[in-house]
């Protein structure tokens, strides 16, 4: 019974690859060959944003997305005038296409308006019975190329 | 017509002469593949794993020693490029007793005609065989691999020790007891 298991063994058939293999070989190398960033390219990937993460986490440089910059603010501006008891007051801006808003009298010098805004950088000044004046509150203001001067509303809370 | 030998081919690759290579490849790729389908038993796993081997022995070509046939230094990338296979794949379950037969391994047991004048006792064997090497496909790995390497690859010994980098003792004992375990498996027709 030994020769017999022998024999089959002996037997075993023999099995051949279906073609040669030699090319795919000769390609892989090839391929393993390229430039490292080529072949680690993934790992490159990988460990790039590893490296992020960890900047994002123990650092305060900005690299998360500020979900706080999306949606609007409101902003209430205020203007109170040195000229005693003005008839109108209203605002313009680039947030309103610098078409004049009337602003709302709240006592007799001071007016108020309530705005909706994205957060960003706005110019704008008020017309105190059709005369422009800066925001005297704005401690930021850029010449407005026709000789005098805007206010600018920075809306992430505050006004300059 | 003069072939160069091993050595003067992996000098040859050593000194830039890459594409030489694909000699080697060409010289050992069915010997290779035979013992890894052998151990994998799956022909196309076993051509991926025949093709890795060969690229993992040209860029450790530089460590390769004099002392060893090359044949042998490539059959021990070979195993170890299967070892790290079956880690890989977590197939301990592969050498259970389901393993299942592929439609392609029963084409190639469909080639084979045994000896024998009578047709019914040819069938018999034949279906006999096909037993023999399934039950192969049930031993344990480094049973499976001694019978592989002794009766399909047909290596003494003395290679098949150095292949497994166990003594010339362990080899007979591996392939006494992987008869055994055969026997045991297939009943009483080997018993």
């Amino acid at each position: 019974m030994e020769e017999r298991l022998e024999q089959y063994l002996q037997r075993l058939p023999k099995v051949e690859p279906g073609r040669s293999l030699a090319p795919s070989v000769m390609a892989r190398i090839a391929e393993r060959e390229r430039p490292s960033y080529r072949r680690y390219k993934r790992w490159v990937v990988v460990f790039g944003a590893a490296v992020l993460f960890v900047l994002m986490l123990t650092t305060n440089l900005p690299l998360t997305p500020r979900l706080e910059l999306f949606g609007y603010r409101t902003v209430r501006l205020v203007f109170c005038s040195t000229v005693r008891n003005p008839k109108t007051v209203a605002v313009a801006g680039d947030f309103s296409d610098w078409e004049s808003i009337p602003m709302e009298r709240i006592d007799e010098n001071c007016f108020a308006l309530t705005l909706r805004l994205r957060p960003g950088k706005y110019e704008y000044g008020f017309l105190v019975d059709g005369k422009w004046v800066p925001d005297p509150l704005s401690l930021r203001a850029v010449a407005d190329g026709f000789g005098s001067v805007n206010s600018v509303l920075v809306v992430d809370g505050d006004t300059e | 017509m003069w072939e160069q030998s091993d050595r003067e081919i992996i000098q040859e690759v050593l000194n830039g002469n890459k594409d030489l290579f694909a000699v080697l490849v060409a010289r050992y790729e069915k010997p290779i593949f035979n013992y890894v389908y052998g151990l994998v038993r799956q022909k196309q796993d076993a051509e991926d794993l025949t093709q890795e081997a060969f690229v993992k022995a040209f860029f450790a070509l530089k460590t390769y020693k004099d002392s060893f046939e090359f044949s042998t230094w490539m059959y021990r990338i070979a195993r170890n490029v299967c070892l790290d296979y079956f880690r890989r794949q977590k197939i301990r379950s592969f050498f259970s007793l389901n393993t299942p037969v592929g439609e392609e391994e029963e084409d190639e047991f469909g080639d084979f005609l045994p000896e024998g004048k009578d047709p019914e006792e040819g069938v018999l064997k034949e279906e006999l065989l096909e037993r023999v090497s399934q039950a192969v496909g049930q031993l344990p790995l480094k049973f499976r691999e001694v019978i592989v390497l002794r009766y399909v690859e047909e290596l003494s010994y003395e290679e098949i020790a150095r292949i497994l980098d166990v003594p010339v003792g362990t080899v007979k004992t591996y392939l006494h007891r992987a008869k055994a375990k055969l026997r045991e498996l297939l009943g009483e027709e080997f018993s």
